[in-house]
């Protein structure tokens, strides 16, 4: 990314024009507005992306991929090579899925998505998607939302922290319109583009993504993804077979993130010729296996896990699927052929998903759970465990399938998976590509693990003296006689409190005002009081102007409950290991 | 190479709202065009893969037919017609794992409009499939009560008459009968209707019912033989056989190589001419009878006897056997013959019948159906026992 531009200016409001909506229009308001038409624009761009998709597939392998056997393998290859060129001659930076490059726009370039980078992955992922590499249209779409948005913002000059805002804020819209799931994009979003959870920009993600889905529905209809059978869930003991299912789907997740971890880096290092032929290689090999009888593993494969899901694959077969769409998934994705891995993870989850249920009730006949029951649940398995996104994966299982009764098994075996794949591949898959990028980028997983200091952990115990600023200095002067400490917290009245120090209580001992209030001669600005659960960062702001601040209960304010000084907080952070 | 915005426009917010609401106009009036195009390409490629499967399945290839109606479903995904097709192909392909997918299709477009005949009669047909009583039925009436699109009344005939073959096939016959009754009022004047009804009331053992749905037949259509036929055997099977005996001569007259018909009319006539308790005969041949009946009972035990090892002769013989037991009934009984005559034995012709029509009854589950006077005289003995229930 090199597109990097200097800080824009912050957007005002003319106040020559239309000056009775003045009050309106400040840019908190309009960056919500702004939020809508990024949605619109998104779900026009998403439409006209499937549309391409769909235009492509239907163009290079027809309507029926079995009747074409020599296509299979021809074009996906054919398509590499074009694919590859556009890539390494045109649009160097379109590589991937675009998640990532979605979070590097936030982090590191100031919200900059170039506009070209999202014409960029429209052109190559309509072609790579419809030519048959396994690879799917969500994590694109995304990063063609990010890059509308980018470039709406940059249009508009908007200050530079709204422009960082613009590429999730676009991206939402992008994945909730490719997915036709508005909660499960604003939650992937969070999760895994911003990586944080952020109260400010939630509003805006939230239209962003409701808008572009109602765009995609007018135009696309609002038929879910999949036909959804019906999904039960009777005894609490069939959760057992949904947490062998979890076992399982954290294992293949495994599996498929260390494949695609061991392979792209050293792919990468191959000589620069060799990537014009890479996506190529990669498409010949995909079509290959299609060609040798599993055609269901090309593309994104929708049409396949609907057939999944309504039980027309035998266990085997359902296995072989999972099996091979891991392969194929992961030497089309790192040929760096642009196209996103959350269709995949979804395939390659409802086959596992399907042959497990199908074993299972081999074994044990009495199962209810309908083959379509462990797909769904199979697919969120995959989501937890290979994208690392918990609660997105399961939302996203609730929002297709429009059916809560699954909740308890999903959480299940998403449970199972979640922590199978985070003990045996530490760092997320997304996390790990932008590590090989070069780049490290916060995720909400790195702040799952991170332990959070707060002020109790550096509070001090209630000092043994309190000055009051009722009493008269002299008095005071007294009370602190026979005490080793230097510094004394005065609680003031009717509220508040401030510090003295001996020096300083002795000197107006001596300046003759012994017969005033102390709180009279201390100046009124009081010090800041905090609360024992908050950050410890939080006192760092105070611990350098006040010697001593005082912590009190939140529910009664007058309630010492300790104090904190710079030496303890520092104490604190001195302990701490570092990251 | 830099892909920039211009910026020519001014920077004030109601302006810039003007300007995007513009162009969120514009594009989706252009992204509406793009998707309209696109729809009638894949909308006619649909058509035309639509009418491929279309005429795969009507020559039974199911397969070739799923493969087409789905490729049309690529093109057109929300296409009822074609949905409800490739669920009618899943269903009729044989493939029990297909079925579920038939269904899942199926209640997608119910859930769309529940009140559609057709989709109703479809998942009727695929319960019917799975042997779900309860499902069929309930999905079947829906049909009948739906909305058709053309023939209401023929299509409901069809629903109900497809609906009573199933509940006949699965084994019941009580509510094959009423959705029967339900049925014969509402046939139209056409003899194939009632003949169809007739047969379901045969197959139902309403033999009554279908004796009138017969006569209705008949009354249509006077000379149609299968009619005449059919209301012989519902007169046989109900026990009317002097009905049965008119329509079955009616029938060996209009189609003398019908051997069944044959047999049965042979049946009936023997039936008429050998039944002791025939209301229009003298008391002598009553009791002449009673004698041939008595005696060919003995026969037929003899027979029978020999046929299974059973020696009724001898003294040692199993006092288990049930052979043996009537041996010695028919044997105590056999003196008795002698009193026929007298006026004072009024109860004696119904114990001595009762004997033979004991040893019909066993020996035809001992060793089998049997033929000319042995199965008139089990005939009579079955009409009279249900004729005293």
């Amino acid at each position: 990314m090199t597109n990097l531009q200097p800080p824009a200016p912050r957007f005002q409001i003319p106040r020559r024009l239309f000056s009775s909506l003045e009050g309106v229009f400040h840019e908190e308001v309009f960056f919500l507005i702004l939020s809508v038409f990024i949605g619109i624009f998104s779900g026009l761009a998403v439409v006209c992306f499937r549309l391409a998709i769909d235009w492509m597939h239907l163009a290079l392998l027809g309507p029926l991929p079995e009747a074409h056997g020599w296509r299979l393998f021809a074009v996906p290859a054919l398509a590499g090579l074009v694919v590859a060129a556009l890539v390494m001659q045109v649009f160097p930076s379109i590589r991937g899925s675009g998640v990532n490059q979605t979070k590097a726009a936030l982090y590191i370039y100031n919200g900059i998505v170039p506009f070209r980078t999202a014409i960029g992955k429209f052109i190559c992922s309509a072609i790579a998607i419809g030519s048959g590499q396994s690879l799917g249209p969500e994590d694109p779409s995304l990063q063609i939302g990010a890059g509308i948005a980018s470039a709406l913002g940059r249009w508009l000059e908007i200050s530079r922290e709204k422009l960082r805002l613009m590429a999730p804020v676009g991206a939402a819209a992008g994945l909730a319109a490719a997915f036709n799931a508005p909660i499960s994009a604003v939650l992937f979003v969070i999760e895994e583009v911003i990586g944080r959870w952020s109260a400010g920009i939630l509003g805006s993600v939230v239209l962003s993504a409701v808008s572009s889905v109602v765009i995609v529905r007018w135009f696309l209809g609002s038929e879910p993804l999949f036909r959804i059978p019906v999904t039960t869930f009777k005894r609490p003991s069939e959760l057992l077979a949904y947490a062998v299912l979890g076992i399982v789907g954290g294992f293949a997740s495994v599996a498929f993130a260390k494949s695609i971890g061991y392979l792209r880096p050293r792919l990468k290092a191959l000589p620069r010729w060799t990537q014009y032929f890479q996506p190529a290689i990669a498409g010949l090999l995909v079509g290959l296996i299609a060609f040798m009888g599993a055609p269901q593993i090309m593309g994104a494969g929708y049409d396949s896990m609907d057939q999944a899901m309504h039980g027309q694959f035998a266990w085997k077969m359902l296995a072989i699927l999972a099996v091979l769409k891991i392969l194929a998934t992961t030497l089309s994705f790192v040929s760096g052929a642009p196209g996103g891995m959350f269709a995949p993870t979804l395939f390659i989850g409802a086959m596992l998903g399907g042959a497990v249920g199908d074993i299972e009730r081999i074994f044990f006949p009495h199962l209810p759970g309908s083959t379509g029951t462990y797909v769904l649940v199979g697919m969120g398995v995959l989501f937890a465990g290979f994208l690392r996104v918990p609660m997105t994966s399961v939302f996203m299982v609730l929002e297709v399938s429009g059916n809560y009764e699954i909740i308890v098994p999903v959480i299940v075996a998403n449970t199972f998976s979640y922590l199978i794949s985070r003990s045996l591949q530490p760092v997320p898959i997304f996390d790990l590509l932008t590590r090989q990028d070069g780049l490290i980028l916060p995720s909400l997983e790195e702040d799952r693990e991170e332990t959070i200091l707060r002020v109790e952990d550096a509070m001090l115990p209630v000092p043994a003296i309190i000055l009051s600023g009722q009493d008269y200095v002299d008095a005071n002067a007294r009370r602190i006689q026979n005490s080793p400490d230097t510094i004394f917290l005065v609680r003031l009245h009717p509220g508040g409190w401030n510090t003295i120090s001996r020096d300083q209580l002795q000197r107006l001992f001596q300046e003759g005002k012994g017969e005033h209030t102390l709180g009279s001669i201390l100046p009124p600005q009081s010090v800041p009081s905090l609360y024992p659960d908050l950050p410890l960062d939080s006192a760092l702001r105070y611990v350098n102007d006040y010697p001593l601040v005082p912590v009190v209960n939140r529910a009664n304010f007058r309630q010492l409950e300790g104090v904190i000084s710079r030496d303890s907080v520092f104490k604190q952070y001195g302990s701490r290991p570092a990251r | 190479m830099s892909w920039t915005i211009p910026k020519l426009l001014p920077r004030s917010a109601p302006v810039i709202l003007v300007i995007l609401t513009l162009a969120a106009a514009v594009s989706f009036a252009a992204v509406s065009h793009l998707v309209a195009r696109f729809t009638a390409n894949q909308q006619a490629r649909g058509r035309t893969l639509y009418a491929e499967g279309l005429t795969d399945a009507g020559a039974a290839h199911y397969n070739d037919a799923i493969a087409a109606f789905r490729a049309a479903l690529t093109c057109d995904p929300t296409n009822s017609q074609y949905q409800l097709s490739l669920a009618r192909a899943l269903r009729d392909s044989n493939d029990p794992r297909l079925l579920d997918e038939a269904e899942s299709y199926l209640l997608a477009l119910w859930q769309r409009t529940p009140q559609d005949a057709s989709i109703n009669l479809a998942l009727a047909r695929v319960a019917a499939h799975r042997g779900s009583i309860e499902d069929a039925t309930r999905y079947y009436h829906n049909a009948m009560y739906g909305v058709w699109n053309s023939d209401p009344d023929v299509n409901r005939s069809k629903a109900r008459i497809e609906l009573i073959q199933f509940l006949l096939k699965e084994n019941a016959p009580a509510q094959a009968e009423s959705e029967l009754m339900a049925l014969a009022p509402a046939l139209p004047p056409d003899p194939a209707a009632h003949l169809r009804a007739a047969q379901l009331f045969a197959q139902a053992q309403d033999y009554s019912r279908a004796l009138a749905e017969y006569r209705e037949v008949l009354r249509l259509d006077p000379a149609n033989l299968s009619a005449l036929i059919g209301a012989g055997q519902a007169a046989y099977r109900s026990g009317d056989y002097a009905t049965a005996q008119r329509y079955l001569q009616a029938a060996v007259n209009a189609n003398p190589q019908d051997a069944d018909s044959r047999q049965l009319l042979a049946t009936a006539d023997l039936i008429r001419r050998t039944n002791p308790f025939h209301s229009h005969i003298a008391d002598a041949e009553r009791n002449r009878r009673i004698i041939a009946a008595f005696a060919q009972a003995e026969e037929r035990l003899t027979e029978c006897a020999q046929q299974t090892g059973v020696d009724l002769k001898a003294t040692t013989a199993t006092p288990a056997s049930p052979l043996s037991a009537l041996q010695s009934r028919w044997t105590a009984a056999k003196p008795n013959l002698a009193r026929l005559r007298s006026a004072a034995e009024t109860d004696l012709p119904d114990a001595l019948m009762d004997i033979v029509f004991q040893i019909e009854q066993q020996t035809a589950s001992t060793c089998g159906q049997p033929q000319g006077l042995d199965l008139a005289l089990l005939l009579i003995s079955q009409k009279r026992e249900a004729a005293s229930q």
